[in-house]
C-alpha cells in the first residue's frame, strides 16, 4: 500500500525537479522568489557599506596626508599617468552602462542580450586591467616604485627638498596600494561576470530569476564609483599641461 | 511591495554619456593653474555628483526597498564619522599643549 499523494506521478515528480527546481532555485528561508531577491540585495548593499568604510580609511590616510604634505604630493602625482587613468575611467563608466543593460534584459527575459552584455563587460574589464597593466610597465621605466625603482635624486633635480623625497614615496605607496587593490576587486568583479554568462548560457535566468545577475551589478558599479574617487585623489593633485602627453 | 518603474534603455545611455562629460570635464580642471589644494576639492566635487548618478541610476537605489535605504544612508553617515573624526584629529594635533607629567 502506497501513501504517496497520487495527484503527481513519479515521472511529473522528477520532471518538477529538473526544471522548477534548478531553474528557480527558491532557499526554504523565503516565502517567494522576489523576497529572495530582496534578501539578497540587502546582503550586497551591506557588504558594500563595509567596503566603503575599507576604501574610506585608505582615502582618509590619503587625504590627510596631502593636507600635510601638498607640494610633494602634487609634484608626485604629476607624474602619474593621468593619460591611462582617465582613459580608464571611460573604460569602466562603459563597462558600468552594459552591466545595467544586461540586468535590464536578464529581467526582460532576452537571453542573447543578456549574454552579449555581460560578454561586453567582461571584455572592458580586461581592457582596463592590460590598460592598468601598461600604466604600471610606464611607472616601473619612469623609476616610481619606492623600494624597487627609485631614484631620491631625480626628485631632488625637480625642486624637491631631500626632506620632501620620504613624501613623494609615501604617496607613491598610497598609489600602489590603492589602485592594487582596486585592481583586485575588478578582477573579483569579471570573474563574477564570466560565471554568469556561462549561467546565462545554459538558461538559469529568466524574468522572474536573475537576482545573480542583479547583486554581481552591485558589486561593478560599486567598484566603478571607487575609481571615479581615485582619479581625482590620485591622478590630478598638481596642474597638467599639454606637454605631459609625453608620459605615453 | 508595489513594483516600481525601472529606467529605460535610454535614461542608462544619457546617464552614461553625462558620466563622460563629467570625466572630461574633471581632467580639463586638472589644466587650470589653481592654488594648492583647490584641483582636489573641485575634482571631488564632481566626482561625488558622478557616484551619486552612478548610485541612483545604475544601482537603481531610488527604486530599491526602503531598508536599502537605509544601509546606503548608514554607510554615508559611517563614512562622515570616519573622515570628520579622522580629519579633525589631524588638522588639530599639536595645537593644544602637551601636558607635562603624562
Amino acid at each position: 500500500m502506497s501513501y504517496e499523494p497520487s495527484y503527481a506521478t513519479m515521472r511529473l515528480r522528477d520532471e518538477l525537479d529538473q526544471t522548477a527546481v534548478v531553474f528557480h532555485p527558491l532557499e526554504e528561508q523565503y516565502r517567494n522568489l522576489e523576497e529572495q531577491h530582496e534578501a539578497g540585495t540587502l546582503g550586497m548593499w551591506v557588504f558594500l557599506a563595509t567596503e566603503v568604510m575599507f576604501f574610506g580609511a585608505l582615502f582618509l590616510g590619503l587625504g590627510a596626508y596631502h593636507i600635510h604634505y601638498g607640494p610633494a604630493f602634487e609634484k608626485a602625482s604629476e607624474k602619474l599617468n593621468w593619460v591611462i587613468g582617465g582613459l580608464n575611467t571611460i573604460v569602466l563608466l562603459v563597462s558600468s552602462l552594459f552591466m545595467v543593460l544586461a540586468v535590464h534584459y536578464a529581467k526582460a527575459g532576452h537571453r542573447k542580450h543578456l549574454m552579449t552584455f555581460l560578454g561586453l563587460t567582461a571584455l572592458l574589464g580586461g581592457m582596463f586591467l592590460v590598460l592598468k597593466g601598461f600604466e604600471y610597465y610606464t611607472d616601473y621605466r619612469d623609476n616610481l616604485i619606492p623600494g624597487w625603482r627609485f631614484d631620491d635624486q631625480e626628485w631632488v633635480k625637480e625642486g624637491l627638498t631631500p626632506e620632501q623625497v620620504p613624501q613623494v614615496k609615501l604617496f607613491l605607496i598610497f598609489y600602489w596600494v590603492m589602485t592594487g587593490l582596486h585592481g583586485v576587486h575588478v578582477t573579483v568583479g569579471i570573474i563574477a561576470v564570466l560565471v554568469l554568462l556561462v549561467l546565462a548560457r545554459r538558461g538559469t535566468f529568466t524574468p522572474v530569476y536573475y537576482s545573480p545577475v542583479d547583486v554581481t551589478a552591485l558589486y561593478w558599479h560599486f567598484v566603478d564609483t571607487v575609481w571615479i574617487f581615485l582619479l581625482p585623489m590620485l591622478y590630478l593633485l598638481g596642474t597638467h599641461t599639454l606637454a605631459d602627453l609625453h608620459i605615453l | 511591495m508595489t513594483e516600481k518603474r525601472t529606467p529605460s534603455v535610454t535614461t542608462y545611455m544619457i546617464v552614461c554619456a553625462l558620466l563622460i562629460v563629467l570625466t572630461v570635464l574633471t581632467v580639463t580642471v586638472s589644466f587650470f593653474d589653481l592654488p594648492g589644494i583647490w584641483h582636489v576639492v573641485l575634482g571631488l566635487c564632481i566626482a561625488a555628483v558622478k557616484g551619486a548618478l552612478v548610485v541612483v541610476f545604475f544601482m537603481h537605489a531610488l527604486i530599491s526597498s526602503r531598508v536599502t535605504w537605509i544601509v546606503i544612508a548608514v554607510a554615508c553617515f559611517w563614512l562622515c564619522l570616519l573622515l570628520m573624526l579622522g580629519l579633525t584629529d589631524y588638522f588639530t594635533r599639536g595645537l593644544v599643549p602637551f601636558m607635562t607629567g603624562h
